[in-house]
């Protein structure tokens, strides 16, 4: 396996865009990631593509319309599906068509325009498609399942609701910052708190948004386009988790989970996070930047001790001291986060991958993390899905 | 013990989900033999890694269990979820039950504030809505044993 870089990267602001399509919103991504890195289209030699689920047989197909909108060359284009961590996934073919030699330049999108409100069952078929029986028998939106997990947090370690709100404060602080966000309103601990419950002990501000948005990176192993590059930020590794029996997570969709543990909780992020660290040689200590999928802010607590960066029951204590901010041990969401943007599912493991590199290009403006050398974007997908990236300069 | 899978104009919303006996509701699980492992819905089997997977039994779960974990939901659910009127704020919970295995359900007739990690809590049914034919609706559901 050789080196594999990325060379180039795009983003679409994110945002609620009813007067444009997903190829358009896609084009600007690409258009972007295509200026930075340097490369012509027709250097492309294969797409690997985060698939829209809301978007009928176009949106399965999204690979093809971007190329289409951009000319259709004959290369492979691949559309993948993994939940929130689907960017992860083409992101990891990409890297492995080239790192095994098949192709030298390549292209991992992500683009996703979601629909208003909640996201309900696809289908109707409870024997088939577990999603219809929270729907219908036991009334369970996804925030239900971080509330439940949190409150568990409240009981066992004693996080409290003013640090579920002093990580919205936090996030917003850098979303206002960053002009790619949608949400750009720098909010105080009482505002936070002060917002509706939504399922106790969870607050509307402490949970995301759905958005829509693009992402895209170009990665290459070819000596010329990595010369080219502005700043090519290497990938230590790329890798992906699935969940692991005795898991004690209540998974989003499920209606149980097992009483005893026989593995850690969020067992997909736990696996994909230590493929990393053994593939990359490079541990949590080593972190500078950390994007971790801040869904809600339990979320926030939990991957910290999920990926590592801290012992169990330690997370607020990390929150408290300051610990995550700028100037800490490891900076938290330095983009935002999903709490500035919104999650797009089909987008957002590729736009964390951006944001990373990013700081690691010394590209964030005021959010810039000083001397930033490593950084890692961290997924969570439902249904057990994870991905890790570990980004090095 | 007798099994029914109607009670008295009460019909499950979806089958196979629980049953009303003469020793309460019961969650309806399935039990493999060969990994120790119980499902639920019955039907979707999550087998230990290498399982045989030959000696799956269906099972009804014990009446009563602690509560694991619970939320109070303050926004009404969109459809398909359906009751007559909303229910908002509703309980919902996790109830671990003794055959080892935790169980999502609403958490009604009981004081929501007054909840605690750990207590005792009971399968009961609770009607959702009356269908076109006259029939009670119904879900499983906790409350706490008083």
């Amino acid at each position: 396996m050789r080196d594999v870089y990325i060379v180039g990267t795009g983003e679409h602001p994110w945002g609620k865009f009813t007067d444009r399509n997903f190829v358009q919103v896609g084009e600007v991504a690409v258009a972007e990631a295509l200026k930075d890195s340097g490369a012509r289209w027709s250097e492309i030699q294969a797409i690997m593509s985060g698939i829209l689920i809301y978007g009928g047989n176009a949106g399965h197909l999204s690979g093809q319309y971007i190329e289409g909108m951009f000319g259709e060359t004959g290369i492979p284009v691949v559309n993948v599906y993994n939940a929130c961590a689907t960017g992860s996934a083409a992101l990891r073919m990409a890297y492995n068509s080239i790192a095994s030699g098949e192709t030298d330049t390549a292209m991992a999108v992500g683009v996703d325009m979601m629909p208003k409100g909640f996201l309900t069952a696809k289908s109707d078929d409870p024997k088939q498609d577990r999603d219809v029986l929270r729907w219908r028998m036991t009334g369970m939106p996804n925030p239900v399942y971080w509330a439940l997990e949190c409150r568990k947090r409240f009981e066992k370690y004693g996080d409290t609701p003013e640090d579920l709100a002093d990580i919205k404060v936090l996030l917003s602080q850098f979303g206002a910052k960053n002009p790619n966000a949608r949400y750009k309103k720098e909010y105080t601990r009482e505002e936070v708190l002060n917002s509706k419950m939504v399922c106790d002990p969870l607050r509307l501000y402490e949970i995301c948004a759905v958005s829509d948005g693009a992402a895209v990176v170009i990665l290459s192993a070819d000596p010329k386009k990595i010369q080219a590059a502005n700043k090519p930020v290497k990938i230590a590794a790329t890798t992906m988790g699935s969940a692991m029996y005795g898991d004690p997570t209540i998974r989003i969709s499920a209606l149980s989970a097992p009483a005893k543990a026989e593995a850690p909780m969020l067992s997909e992020s736990y696996s994909a996070s230590r493929q990393a660290y053994e593939k990359s040689g490079i541990g949590p200590e080593d972190v500078d930047v950390l994007e971790l999928p801040d869904n809600s802010s339990w979320h926030y607590l939990q991957y910290l001790e999920t990926c590592g960066f801290c012992g169990e029951g330690e997370a607020h204590k990390m929150l408290r001291e300051g610990q995550t901010q700028m100037g800490g041990k490891v900076v938290v969401n330095p983009s935002g986060g999903f709490s500035s943007f919104g999650e797009a599912i089909g987008a957002q493991a590729i736009w964390q991958v951006v944001e990373a590199a990013d700081q690691l290009r010394g590209r964030a403006g005021e959010r810039q993390v000083p001397d930033c050398k490593v950084a890692m974007a961290q997924t969570y997908g439902l249904m057990g899905n994870s991905g890790t990236t570990i980004l090095t300069v | 013990m007798e099994v029914m899978d109607t009670m008295e104009g009460k019909i499950p919303r979806l089958p196979e989900l629980f049953s009303w006996t003469d020793e309460g509701v019961r969650i309806r699980s399935a039990k493999c033999h060969d990994c120790g492992t119980y499902f639920f819905p019955e039907y979707h089997a999550q087998h230990r890694p290498d399982c045989p997977r030959e000696n799956v039994e269906k099972v009804l779960l014990s009446n009563k269990g602690k509560l694991n974990t619970y939320t109070i939901q303050h926004f009404m659910c969109p459809p398909p979820f359906k009751t007559d009127g909303d229910i908002a704020p509703y309980g919902l919970g996790l109830v671990e039950f003794p055959e080892g295995i935790c169980v999502a359900g609403l958490i009604v007739e009981t004081d929501l504030d007054a909840l605690s990690l750990g207590q005792e809590m009971e399968t009961i049914d609770y009607v959702m809505y009356k269908d076109e034919d006259g029939n009670d609706v119904a879900t499983w559901a906790f409350r706490a044993v008083k």
